[in-house]
């Protein structure tokens, strides 16, 4: 039998073990729940209501699914295989909608294409009629698509830039004219990508509460968060909740099978195919129709809001947005440095190819990112409260005036579950840029008696810089746009922007959110420039390398 | 002259490629061309199939211009069959898929007969339903082969066809292949930088070097036994 020398060292190996416990036995509270007796909410939800969640939500992640899969693939080919006039630019500005949360976008157009709107003053100044309901089904969907198509658009394009010309060639070489041979070769070659991307989409729609919420759709999400707080019902919601973590198992599964066994990675060396220069009419209709993606899921909403922050600057721009700008800051940076330090640390145990159950619990850690916010914060709130309870005791000796609830209702408990919802997108980052970087250097350095903890500082974390940039990035956008975790999770009196723009818009003050979010999308626009902006292209790639 | 190349060139914008080449060859021989890289041997071959369009020359295959200065057949147009350096081999269809994928034009019938022919040609008729991964180099390079027979092309283009084989099985396979493309009566040209290669393969070599002929011989075998 073949044995491989164990490279972990048993502080990495303690570590892991905790960080997969405090992961995981948070997850175990709703099951734990899952089996206290039903209430009269939950049998009038399951008689009435469930039926419809179940559709709704398979409804809105179909059409999304579909529609980012389309908008995206069509983006990433045409950014690679052609060259045009702004190119460049496009190319990495069609990741700017990633900065756009789905909910604001949401807001905005619903205001824009209200009757007082933007876009309903210009129609009827052209005596035209207004046809479009934005806050329906078809609305959500839309903006689903345009706020979260760079993900396939940015899965699909590196798997283009990828793919060699061999595959596109051969099939010529073979009598099959340029346009089957992308539909044959290149698109199915471009398929575990595709999949990888509306994956995420489809978790990114499920974990939306916002966007839903102000759209009144009865979607699981919101059906959960009605149930937590306007009923407080916790057996429904966590009922709920299991519900949704089936679909959710199922979408899991259906991405296995839809990858399935063949195998798309064939490692074949030679040039990626030269992009081409568009001609004729394509000249001016497909570089027209991008900028019109860009505007639809960019351009558009940000102006909106330019003018929003415009007319009510003088109401908003004080002391506590400023307190609203720091929280966001501050808790942002505090979760992401830990996320990237804890997932360094994971990433570092499972890189010589573990296997059985070290494998699993690798994975298990980085289940978070699968599981809506709604079900981790239940999760995560009700794991709170059983350790306030057991710890009560303390609590009283170190000071006799104690409440019961001292953890759950601190900021730790935000973080914590920051934490568990975005470990893997720091773990899979630093994972591929561990992949990429192989074992030599690593290896190397044992024999020249350094030991794990100096390896890991002097020699992977300097060359994974770019990895470990690219996680801190994609973990702080993600931390900054965060809706449903900080709702329900955050203390009192304590608003992120992204909390406070819900807040605003609650209360129909839409106009209001303008300053906020205008913050919120370029924190996060700037550094989604930082990442993959022209000069940075080497590192592009990193952006959510699943 | 079944295949007549006149004055071909082919340069990359400020690198020119292949200077002024000029040579024939008849049905069914197989010509092998060597040189170092960067020589130009693989830009001739893609000339050649259609892949990359020449400065200036022309190109006659089987009493056909491909390529002159007026116009340039495509490359799925040319039936000028290619064995890539890494076989691309498409991975997400079968060995079977792989070999019908240029018989689409091919009647449903005469295309499976032609694929079960080919296999049994290569001795890879149990083969069919496995995917490229689950073949080793030297079947994946007779299913490349024969993939790119298929269609029966006017003549076939190897572009570095054993630099993914294992040293031992390079002369098996190397006889196997001067064997099927010779059965096939297939004119071929061989694109190498290993002379043994060449000499056990070819009727004729070429040395190409800096884009031009350096030296051009006629193989002589001493017949085995």
């Amino acid at each position: 039998m073949k044995r491989r020398i164990n490279h972990d060292g048993p502080l990495f190996s303690l570590f892991a073990l905790i960080a997969g416990l405090a992961i995981i036995v948070p997850l175990l509270f709703i099951l734990r729940h899952l089996f206290e007796p039903s209430t009269d909410a939950w049998r009038h939800i399951r008689q009435i209501w469930l039926l419809a969640y179940i559709r709704n939500t398979s409804v809105m992640i179909f059409w999304t699914a579909f529609g980012t899969a389309l908008i995206g693939t069509y983006a990433a080919v045409l950014t690679t295989r052609y060259t045009f006039f702004g190119v460049r630019v496009l190319s990495w500005m069609l990741v700017l909608p990633l900065a756009v949360p789905a909910y604001i976008a949401g807001y905005v157009y619903a205001d824009m294409l209200s009757y007082t709107g933007t876009v309903t003053r210009f129609l009827r100044l052209v005596s035209l009629p207004q046809l479009l309901q934005p806050m329906t089904m078809a609305g959500a969907v839309f903006i689903f698509v345009f706020t979260l198509y760079p993900y396939v658009y940015l899965f699909v394009r590196a798997a283009l830039k990828r793919q060699s010309a061999a595959y596109a060639e051969s099939a010529l070489t073979l009598g099959v004219g340029p346009f089957r041979a992308f539909f044959l070769v290149v698109l199915p070659l471009l398929r575990p990508a595709l999949i990888g991307g509306v994956f995420l989409v489809v978790l990114e729609t499920l974990n939306d509460y916002g966007l839903v919420a102000y759209f009144n759709i009865r979607v699981f999400s919101f059906a959960i968060f009605n149930a937590w707080f306007s009923f407080g019902e916790v057996v429904t919601a966590i009922r709920l909740s299991a519900v949704l973590l089936i679909m959710v198992f199922v979408i899991l599964v259906l991405e296995r099978v839809l990858r399935g066994h063949r195998r798309y990675t064939v490692h074949v060396k030679g040039r990626v195919i030269a992009a081409r220069p568009l001609r004729g009419l394509a000249r001016v209709v497909h570089p027209f129709c991008l900028w019109l993606i860009l505007g639809f899921g960019f351009l558009f909403p940000t102006m909106q809001l330019m003018h929003y922050a415009v007319l009510t600057w003088r109401n908003t721009l004080n002391m506590t947005l400023f307190y609203n700008f720091m929280n966001t800051l501050t808790i942002a940076l505090g979760s992401t440095a830990l996320i990237v330090v804890i997932a360094l640390m994971l990433a570092n145990f499972g890189r010589f190819r573990p296997k059985g159950w070290k494998r699993a619990w690798l994975k298990a850690t980085t289940l978070g990112y699968a599981i809506p916010g709604a079900v981790i914060a239940i999760a995560v709130n009700l794991f709170f409260i059983t350790v306030d309870r057991q710890l009560y005791p303390l609590y009283r000796w170190l000071n006799p005036a104690s409440p019961v609830l001292v953890l759950s209702m601190s900021l730790g408990m935000l973080v914590f579950a920051y934490i568990l919802r975005f470990m893997a997108i720091g773990y899979n980052s630093i994972e591929a840029g561990y992949d990429k970087l192989g074992e030599t250097f690593t290896e190397a350095a044992y024999t020249l008696n350094h030991r794990k903890l100096s390896t890991l500082l002097k020699i992977d974390v300097p060359l994974l810089k770019s990895s470990l940039f690219a996680a801190a990035v994609i973990v702080f956008i993600d931390v900054v746009k965060e809706l449903p975790l900080t709702l329900i999770l955050r203390p009192a009196n304590y608003d992120t922007l992204a909390s406070r723009i819900y807040e605003y818009a609650s209360d129909e003050m839409i106009q209001d959110t303008g300053v906020a979010s205008l913050i919120l999308i370029m924190m996060s626009a700037l550094l989604i420039y930082a990442l993959s902006g022209p000069k940075k292209r080497g590192r592009s790639a990193h952006v959510r390398p699943y | 002259m079944y295949v007549h190349i006149e004055n071909l060139s082919f340069s990359y914008p400020k690198t020119p490629v292949l200077h002024q080449l000029t040579f024939t060859m008849q049905k069914g021989e197989i010509l092998a061309i060597i040189g170092s890289s960067g020589s130009g041997k693989s830009t001739l071959l893609r000339t050649l199939s259609g892949l990359e369009m020449p400065a200036c020359g022309r190109i006659h295959i089987a009493g056909e211009t491909v390529c002159d200065t007026s116009r340039c057949t495509p490359a799925d147009k040319r039936e000028v069959g290619f064995v890539f350096q890494d076989y691309a081999l498409f991975p997400h269809r079968t060995v079977a898929q792989n070999i019908a994928f240029g018989l689409h034009k091919t009647p449903r019938k005469a295309r499976q007969a032609r694929v079960d022919a080919l296999l049994e040609m290569i001795a890879m008729t149990g083969f069919a339903r496995r995917y490229p991964h689950q073949l080793s180099g030297g079947q994946q390079q007779r299913v490349a082969l024969a993939r790119a027979l298929a269609p029966m092309p006017k003549m076939l283009l190897l572009d570095e066809p054993f630099s993914n084989i294992d040293t031992d099985l390079k002369h098996t396979i190397r006889l196997e292949l001067a064997s099927l493309l010779k059965k096939a009566n297939m004119t071929s040209i061989l694109v190498t930088h290993d002379e043994e290669d060449a000499r056990m393969l070819a009727d004729r070599v070429i040395v190409l070097e800096g884009g031009r002929i350096v030296h051009e011989e006629r193989v002589v075998r001493t017949p085995r036994h």
